[in-house]
């Protein structure tokens, strides 16, 4: 009897098997061709793994694609998701949809391995300057990447055998292998980062007296616009990281555009500008104080301002 | 978490097919050779000879003193190069093999039977500490039952969703520990630590539990609502009652006995107070070499020393509002206790401070 109900529930999961592509491919298009903001919910990692493979697998979208890729000052620090620097970048240049990709605390590494790995779904790529060249480990269990880099950024790896068995059973149990992904399509993060993210609202929502936190997000009032200084990029100064210059490589060989955003840095341009034209070009962005809340991140208004000053930059460009 | 990788299921898949498809005498080898496996793959070589080592000290009956050696090593802070898999309950088991061997308690133990004991996987993670003459029993006696598998495939997934659902969920609240800086959220904090603990590993022991169960072994329960227990005493009767069961047969005990050798013996209560002060100490830096752990331990030794006093003037009571009363209270001196059992010493003083408001 109780063998017969084991058997029961394993019927019951294939059951729902069934039903899980349609349900996965609805939520990720939702969540990555809509036009809801795109960024990682609390600036964790979780999401990203899932957003590469959703990028690899649909090298095109119904709009031109744009990545920002860098730490804290592009995650939006302190800001909600619709004012960060990327959101409202998309909201001025119209049909692109673009993907905040930022994390806290993220090196060159990191935005040269994620920049890598999506540079045939993207049409642009929009990198901070970061002066370390560190990658985080875990990113080997999280992107495709060469055994090369592996080594060069001493990445973790999955046990082959155990990669090779979650193979296998992802092959005929489709929602483990993709609960990862339902989880980022549905939640922009792990099922329990939400819930711990928004218990407050689910309990109010569960009690009838409040609004599920599920939904569009309310478009953000847009900062006074024209307040960042002209983009300027032949400044000189100190040397790109050795990631960015590799990236810049790639990007040239995939024919993209990458837009290396120097904030801080300073670096020498000139000579990378015209090496790289028209594939990648560092811009040196100046933010006045009044923008920033600290030394490095940015206002709404702030980034409303690089945002203008970026989509003006890349109009005068374009022919 | 290993529980929930492949190469652990397939193994134990493995493992479970072939328990019941050899004779009977067989099975001892096969949960051996499998816990081997379990052993090189998880931990690697290198940790396996180790292990191989201590259960060839452990059958030849090498003194106890040299699975405590083992046991300190295994313990030493930033010792990666230790990787200690499992390594505290086992150099626990192989104490209590020692010692019941000495006493004549285990009497016949061949060495394979050893190697089954020494290297079950399911225990081998996270406990619990079992004990080897019911161990045996229990392998002889298996039976394949489907009751077995099902009561032991819904204790597994209990488990998980203890881990997984709630456990890992609070883990991200005790994260703020770093950002709390009021009374409100250093409680928060901290009473989700002591959620969380013991959803946690009480969740490990399901685990354990249910794989066993599925092979028709019981292991001994590990945890009995913990948080329900009316005082100190009852509180260690509940939370890891593999360990604290280890303790009093092989610490406590001993030393009650050694110390009414001596001119102690006219005060019990005496006696009472440094035995539990020892073994707690004991207790605390089994969980880890750190000042932290012997303190958080001797926090609990003194609690129950206090509570030894306490119940030689004031008898038990079941009364309702009385044993309500007693859970509070004891809930409200384990919580406090956890502090310094998850933040370091310096942090703790300030989440101390936090927690009765002589902190800002």
């Amino acid at each position: 009897m109780k063998v017969r109900r084991l058997l029961f529930a394993i019927l019951w999961l294939a059951l729902i098997d069934l039903f899980i592509p349609p349900v996965l491919q609805r939520a990720e298009y939702a969540r990555y061709e809509t036009g809801a903001v795109y960024r990682f919910e609390n600036s964790d990692l979780f999401a990203l793994g899932p957003m590469v493979r959703y990028l690899r697998e649909h090298p095109r979208g119904p709009r031109r694609r744009t990545i920002f890729l860098g730490n804290s000052v592009v995650f939006g620090y302190g800001l909600e998701t619709r004012d960060a620097l990327p959101a409202q970048f998309e909201r001025l240049a119209g049909d692109t949809r673009v993907f905040n990709a930022a994390v806290n605390g993220s090196e060159s590494g990191d935005s040269y391995l994620v920049g890598k790995a999506v540079i045939d779904s993207v049409d642009t790529l929009y990198v901070q300057l970061i002066p370390r060249d560190g990658a985080r480990p875990i990113l080997g269990t999280l992107l495709p990447v060469d055994d090369a880099d592996a080594r060069r950024f001493a990445l973790d790896h999955t046990d082959p055998v155990e990669a090779k068995l979650q193979s296998l059973l992802g092959r005929v149990w489709r929602l483990y292998a993709v609960n990862d992904r339902l989880q980022a399509a549905l939640f922009g993060t792990s099922a329990r980062q939400y819930l711990y993210l928004h218990k407050r609202e689910l309990l109010l929502a569960a009690l009838g007296r409040g609004r599920h936190p599920v939904g569009g997000q309310a478009p953000s009032p847009v900062g006074p616009e024209g307040q960042a200084r002209r983009l300027s990029p032949h400044r000189e100064g100190s040397a790109l990281p050795r990631t960015l210059l590799d990236l810049a490589d790639v990007a040239k060989t995939h024919r993209k555009r990458l837009v290396i955003l120097d904030f801080q840095q300073r670096v020498a341009a000139a000579d990378f500008n015209a090496q790289y034209a028209p594939y990648a070009e560092i811009v040196t962005i100046d933010v006045p104080q009044a923008l920033r809340v600290d030394t490095q991140h940015l206002t709404p208004a702030g980034a409303n301002a690089v945002a203008a000053a970026l989509v003006a930059h890349e109009r005068e460009r374009a022919p | 978490m290993i529980f929930t990788e492949l190469r652990f299921i397939l193994l134990f898949a493995l493992c479970w097919i072939t328990f019941f498809a050899v004779p009977r005498r067989w099975r001892n080898a096969t949960l051996a050779a499998f816990g081997i496996a379990f052993y090189a793959i998880f931990a690697g070589p290198a940790v396996l000879g180790i292990v191989l080592l201590l259960t060839l000290a452990a059958y030849v009956r090498a003194p106890a003193l040299l699975f405590v050696i083992a046991l300190i090593v295994a313990k030493i802070p930033n010792a990666s190069w230790v990787v200690p898999l499992g390594l505290s309950y086992l150099t626990f088991e192989l104490i209590h093999i020692v010692v019941e061997r000495r006493r004549g308690r285990i009497a016949e133990m061949s060495f394979t039977a050893l190697l089954a004991f020494v290297f079950f996987a399911p225990a081998r993670i996270a406990g619990p500490i079992k004990r080897f003459p019911q161990f045996r029993d229990a392998v002889a006696e298996a039976e394949l039952s489907g009751d077995d598998v099902y009561a032991g495939v819904l204790r597994i997934l209990l488990g998980l969703a203890k881990k997984f659902l709630l456990a890992d969920i609070l883990a991200l609240t005790v994260a703020e520990s770093q950002y709390a800086s009021s009374m409100r959220q250093a409680w928060m904090v901290v009473l989700a630590f002591g959620l969380q603990l013991f959803l946690d590993f009480s969740a490990y022991s399901d685990i354990a539990i249910g794989f066993a169960r599925t092979l028709g072994i019981r292991l001994p329960e590990n945890f009995n609502w913990p948080y329900l227990a009316s005082n100190i005493r009852e509180f260690w009767e509940r939370w890891h009652i593999t360990l604290s069961q280890w303790v009093r047969d092989y610490v406590f005990t001993p030393l009650g006995r050694a110390l009414f050798g001596t001119r102690l013996r006219p005060y019990p209560s005496a006696i009472a107070t440094i035995s539990y002060l020892v073994t707690f100490a004991i207790v605390g830096a089994w969980h880890g070499l750190e000042p932290r752990f012997v303190l958080w331990g001797l926090y609990h030794g003194v609690l129950l020393a206090i509570f030894n006093l306490w119940r030689r003037y004031v008898p038990s009571s079941d009364s309702v509002p009385r044993r309500a009363l007693g859970i509070v209270v004891t809930f409200f001196f384990v919580t406090i206790g956890w502090v310094p059992f998850f933040l370091p010493l310096e942090k703790a003083a300030h989440m101390w401070a936090l927690m009765f408001g002589l902190a800002h």
